[in-house]
């Protein structure tokens, strides 16, 4: 499969004018040229093929953000070869930008003022979408994603969620090859997040578009990617298949079981006690193919049974159990 | 072409989801257009003219001098291409293949066609109905008055663009907004036509860009300019605008491959 983006020991450093605190501490601002410099991106390599999935995980500041913004055009990378399409993004910024799609999860790109419909116009003109595909793709994009309640509507009377729809659609209507999105459910509640989750995998799966796609919510990534790239720190720190994600970095989901009675010891094989508070048990699950049905089954009599949990582990449990895990690895020095 | 085209319009239709807006503009434009006429009124007391220029011709210039800088809000010009600079909204239009000082400059032009229409024909209306106003000294005056009203625009278009700009270094559009006011209440000719003014600043002020933002229109208007200078002054305004235009192409040049080298 050709690869569509190739990114070969990528790093950007920010130099930020040092600025002094208090009142003189501005004046020496004005007269010094001091730098502090920010690693954002440091050394990441990986390549995408056309047709897949992939999310970029990692916490706050792991440098996501500039990652996305060096492929799409807008950052120049300070070290490493980055190609997308076959071009360096930044050089040829407008004839990239025909071909890929983007969505800023915190940044608007529909025109406040206007009706949904509006901005879509204005979109195809800017593309110069022929008139044809544009009313197909916006027939079914906002129809997949439940947009015709508001098409009419002025962007700032929307909810979140209701915005969020609109600008993925816009990103979809001059059918790019690649689809970037910037933490697409930030803010957004259960339902939203669901919707634009389905959709994506969708779009993915039907319309072939490549999905590019950062987050801090490891289940966006479950959900939508069948690929996973960890950052951490600047640092690639995980690249392969999400399904092995939990297997290869030994976290475990979390089960409690709650009973109305006390059962006793409750010993099981599908999944690890780890404490127990008489009513309360806590476990571990550590296998992925181990499901609530599996539990159940071995507990059998479900009788005594008043409430169950369970517990995906947060990314900053999973980055810490990975780098508990390289640690024990590595050699004594 | 057609993308600004559609940027423009969309800016106008826009406008009429402001309605209530429009009212209150409407009442304010007039009191402030009345006040300026009533002042020349005053001033003139009486005497058939001054410097050669009768009260019917400056009542005359009054009400056209407001017509290019009534219809266009240059500070909102500024101030937009500033804070979309600062907060890094601009990064979004990198991503478009189209241009933003353009998208900006069509956008207000679209607005400045709606307010036209709706605020600075009907006060000119109003207030020429009660103090009077002159025609045009010739159809052919009256024909370069178009060409000279549209190139105002042109040029106070691009000279904000020039300065919302600079505001990307300065990292505050107020003091520039500020600035640009009054450059344009001294040196366009809004406040006091040229020929109130000491010989050579007049002449400067006649050949600085400014001056064809409300100054030539109105001169032209009331035939203070014969064929020749009339011809000769629109190809000079023509110059500037270019001048002006390869200004902003530059400074946003400049600006553009900062953020994407440096990061917003
Ligand atoms: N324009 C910039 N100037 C200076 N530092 C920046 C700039 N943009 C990002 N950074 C810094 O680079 C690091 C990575 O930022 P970012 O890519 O936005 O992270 P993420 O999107 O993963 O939260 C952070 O430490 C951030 O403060
Ligand atoms: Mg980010």
């Amino acid at each position: 499969m050709a690869q569509i983006i190739e990114a070969r020991a990528v790093s950007k450093r920010f130099r930020q004018h040092r600025r002094f605190p208090g009142f003189l501490g501005a004046l020496k601002t004005l007269v010094t040229a001091e730098y502090t410099e920010i690693e954002a991106v440091t050394d990441v390599s990986f390549a995408i093929a056309q047709g897949e999935a992939v999310g970029y995980l990692g916490p706050n500041g792991a440098g996501k953000s500039t990652m996305i913004k060096m492929m799409t055009g807008i950052l120049v990378p300070s070290a490493g070869d980055l190609t997308v399409l076959g071009r360096v993004p930044h050089r040829e910024r407008q004839a990239n930008a025909r071909e890929i799609g983007v969505v800023f999860g915190q940044r608007s790109q529909l025109w406040w003022d206007l009706p949904v419909r509006d901005s879509f116009e204005l979109h195809r003109e800017i593309y110069g979408i022929p008139r044809p595909r544009f009313d197909e793709n916006l027939k079914s994009l906002s129809s997949l994603l439940d947009l015709e309640p508001f098409l009419e509507r002025a962007v700032r009377q929307l909810s979140l969620g209701q915005r969020m729809r609109a600008e993925i659609v816009m990103a979809l209507l001059h059918d790019p090859k690649i689809l970037f999105l910037d933490e697409p459910t930030i803010g957004l509640d259960v339902v939203a997040k669901d919707a634009v989750r389905k959709f994506l995998s969708r779009v993915n799966r039907e319309r072939g578009t490549t999905i590019i796609l950062t987050t801090h919510d490891l289940q966006d990534i479950e959900e939508i990617c069948p690929r996973l790239i960890m950052v951490d720190h600047s640092r690639l720190i995980f690249d392969g298949e999400t399904a092995k994600l939990r297997t290869a970095l030994g976290s475990a989901r979390r089960l409690m079981l709650e009973f109305a009675a006390d059962p006793g010891p409750l010993e099981l094989k599908s999944a690890r006690l780890t404490s127990d508070d008489g009513l309360r048990k806590h476990y571990l699950l550590e296998r992925d193919d181990i499901s609530l049905v599996h539990v159940l089954d071995e507990i059998g009599d479900t009788t005594a049974l008043k409430d169950i949990s369970i517990e995906e582990p947060n990314i900053e449990e999973v980055i810490r159990t990975f780098y508990q895990r390289r640690n024990a690895e590595l050699p004594p020095r | 072409m057609s993308v600004y085209f559609a940027f423009a319009r969309s800016a106008f239709l826009t406008q009429l989801a402001y309605r209530h807006e429009v009212w209150a503009n409407m009442i304010g434009k007039l009191v402030q257009v009345f006040a300026r006429v009533a002042i020349w009124v005053a001033i003139y007391g009486g005497t058939a003219s001054i410097a050669g220029v009768s009260l019917e011709q400056m009542v005359t210039y009054a009400l056209l001098g407001g017509a290019v800088t009534g219809a266009i809000r240059y500070e909102s010009i500024i101030s937009g291409i500033g804070q979309a600079l600062r907060t890094g909204d601009v990064a979004v239009w990198l991503l478009k293949p189209a241009s933003f000082p353009l998208y900006v400059l069509a956008t207000e032009l679209g607005r400045a066609a709606f307010r036209f229409v709706i605020l600075v024909v009907p006060t000119v209306a109003v207030v020429a109905a009660v103090y009077g106003m002159l025609p045009p000294a010739s159809p052919f005056h009256g024909v370069m008055f178009v060409a000279y009203g549209l190139l105002a625009y042109t040029i106070i278009a691009l000279l904000s663009a020039l300065f919302g700009l600079v505001a990307f270094w300065l990292l505050t559009s107020f003091s520039l907004e500020w600035m640009m006011q009054a450059i344009l209440n001294l040196l366009s000719g809004q406040l006091i036509p040229f020929w109130f003014f000491p010989a050579p600043v007049a002449v400067i002020a006649a050949h600085l860009p400014f001056a064809w933002i409300v100054y030539y229109p109105s001169a032209v208007w009331l035939g203070r300019l014969d064929v020749t200078a009339t011809l000769s002054y629109f190809g000079l305004g023509l110059g500037w605008a270019a001048l002006l235009a390869v200004g902003v192409v530059l400074l946003w040049r400049q600006a553009s491959t900062r953020i994407v080298v440096q990061g917003g």
